[in-house]
């Protein structure tokens, strides 16, 4: 009985560490002061189009993203399922695109949890499956933005 | 017609069987808040389904135990001369039968996890308005499914010896071993943490083939037992003791010359008969009658001890 204990004492001590959970391919890593590869397809007001780079709800976040991890965005644009396919082969490390959690390429890549809900709709961002550091990241990043993100969507429906 | 007479626990086993019915009925309380917890905290862990199915199941030795206490005690009738004492056994062979069959479909579903290497995702909840990482409710979540189980087990070894109730052995064995499954599991969810996708898989793995092993073990029982296998003990499985001291019984019986028994285990009870050639030709059905109620009333196991008479003994092939 005492070993349980001991065992409970250690994995407590063990997680507490501060970069806990880690990405097994360190995709956390490379973005801090690197780039971020986001893939995005059009869909406003989740994410417009624009000559330069996509603007919209989903756009503007990522872009303050990040900031917070010191990364250059390099945008690229195409349809949501060749989106997808690079980002199962890592090619990317994020997709928006005003993704529902109702998607059915679940299985080969990943979605944050809904940082947005409206009902029926469960407003989630596409990631590199298994980077767990990353997409707890991003998930703490969006849950901070939480409170002003209906307000802010308002601005881009108006447009 | 003989039909078995009506069977009870003796009189001093009557608290004992209740505790034990009071202990399973705790246990599957326990266990169905343990089910949805873990149902909740489980998201892409490979090693939380695993232990999942496994908790879900360790639900049935219990309820079986629950719903043939039931039925067990019922009177024999003309229609069911033997009584119901089988349905233990019955009971035995479905939850070994589920355990054995439920480990197979884990490892064949832990091994493609692992062979497709697909990478669990684990990201964050939020608890009353915190963001923390998903995998320490996980953790929480089998430390809950695990250390009261261990307690459980404990409690519930020693009354199933006594009571002679595999159902309650099985599942007693099972809970004191349940720590390995939420330490294995504990293990592969830290192991997600520390980016090796891999630790799940493999953990997941590891405790289905625990589950393999426990329902093998357990079926081969439950089959040997339908097949009236010699009485063993519920604890160490060796051959009860009782065969021996009968033997030696009926072999110091002057009006005995000869004799060969056998013994058969009908759930918690014996059906036990002798082959014996006598050494007087007198009194002969009161030496009978007399030496049957000897034996049976030797140990609340031995249910009805039948002696036939004869002129020969017939010949076994292990002597």
């Amino acid at each position: 009985m005492r070993l349980v204990h001991c065992f409970i004492l250690l994995v407590f001590i063990i997680s507490a560490c501060h970069n806990f959970p880690r990405d097994p391919d360190k995709t956390l890593e490379k973005v801090k002061n690197g780039t971020l590869l986001v893939g995005y397809s059009e869909n406003p007001p989740w994410v417009i189009k624009t000559n330069a780079a996509p603007t919209g709800l989903e756009a503007e976040l990522i872009k303050e993203f990040a900031q917070t991890q010191q990364a250059k965005v390099i945008w690229v644009n195409d349809t949501e399922q060749d989106l997808f396919e690079k980002l199962e082969k890592q090619e990317l490390h994020l997709v928006i695109g005003g993704i529902t959690d109702k998607n059915s390429w679940k299985s080969k890549i990943s979605f944050t949890r809904p940082y947005y809900q409206i009902p029926k709709e469960k407003h989630v961002m596409a990631v590199i499956k298994g980077e767990n550091a990353f997409t707890v990241a991003l998930e703490t990043f969006l849950h901070r933005q939480e409170a002003n993100l209906p307000s802010r969507l308002q601005t881009y429906e108006n447009r | 017609m003989k039909t078995v007479k009506t069977f009870e626990f003796p009189a001093e086993l009557q608290p004992l069987y209740r505790k034990a019915k009071r202990l399973e009925w705790l246990t599957i309380a326990y266990l169905s808040v343990t089910v949805v917890v873990m149902y909740l905290t489980m998201g892409n862990s490979q090693a939380m389904k695993t232990a999942w199915y496994e908790d879900l199941l360790s639900l049935t030795p219990s309820v079986a135990f629950l719903v043939i206490s039931r039925i067990f005690l019922k009177p024999a009738n003309n229609e069911f001369p033997y009584g119901y004492h089988k349905v233990v056994s019955i009971a035995y062979l479905c939850s070994s039968l589920a355990l054995f069959s439920v480990g197979i479909f884990l490892v064949i579903d832990s091994g493609l996890t692992l062979i497709k290497a697909d990478r669990p995702t684990i990201g964050t909840t939020i608890i009353f308005g915190h963001q923390i990482w998903s995998g320490y409710l996980m953790i929480v979540a089998l430390i809950w499914g695990t250390v009261p189980s261990i307690f459980l087990g404990k409690a519930k070894l020693p009354l199933a010896q006594k009571l002679h109730e595999k159902n309650l052995h099985t599942d007693a064995e099972m809970q004191k071993a349940d720590w390995m499954t939420g330490v294995a599991a504990i293990v592969g969810i830290l192991g997600i943490g520390w980016g090796f996708w891999w630790a799940d898989a493999v953990a997941a793995s590891l405790i289905a083939l625990d589950v393999i092993h426990d329902g093998f073990k357990n079926l081969k029982q439950a089959l040997f037992d339908l097949i009236d296998q010699i009485p063993k003990t519920v604890d160490n499985q060796k051959p009860d003791p009782i065969i021996k001291h009968i033997e030696e019984f009926l072999r110091q019986k002057s009006w005995i010359k000869d004799s060969a028994i056998r013994i058969r285990e009908d759930g918690h009870i014996y059906f036990g008969e002798a082959f014996v050639v006598p050494a007087v030709t007198t009194n002969l059905t009161q030496h009978l009658e007399d030496t049957s109620r000897e034996i049976e009333n030797m140990h609340w196991h031995l249910h009805e001890f039948i002696i036939t008479l004869v002129s020969q003994l017939p010949t076994s092939e292990n002597k």
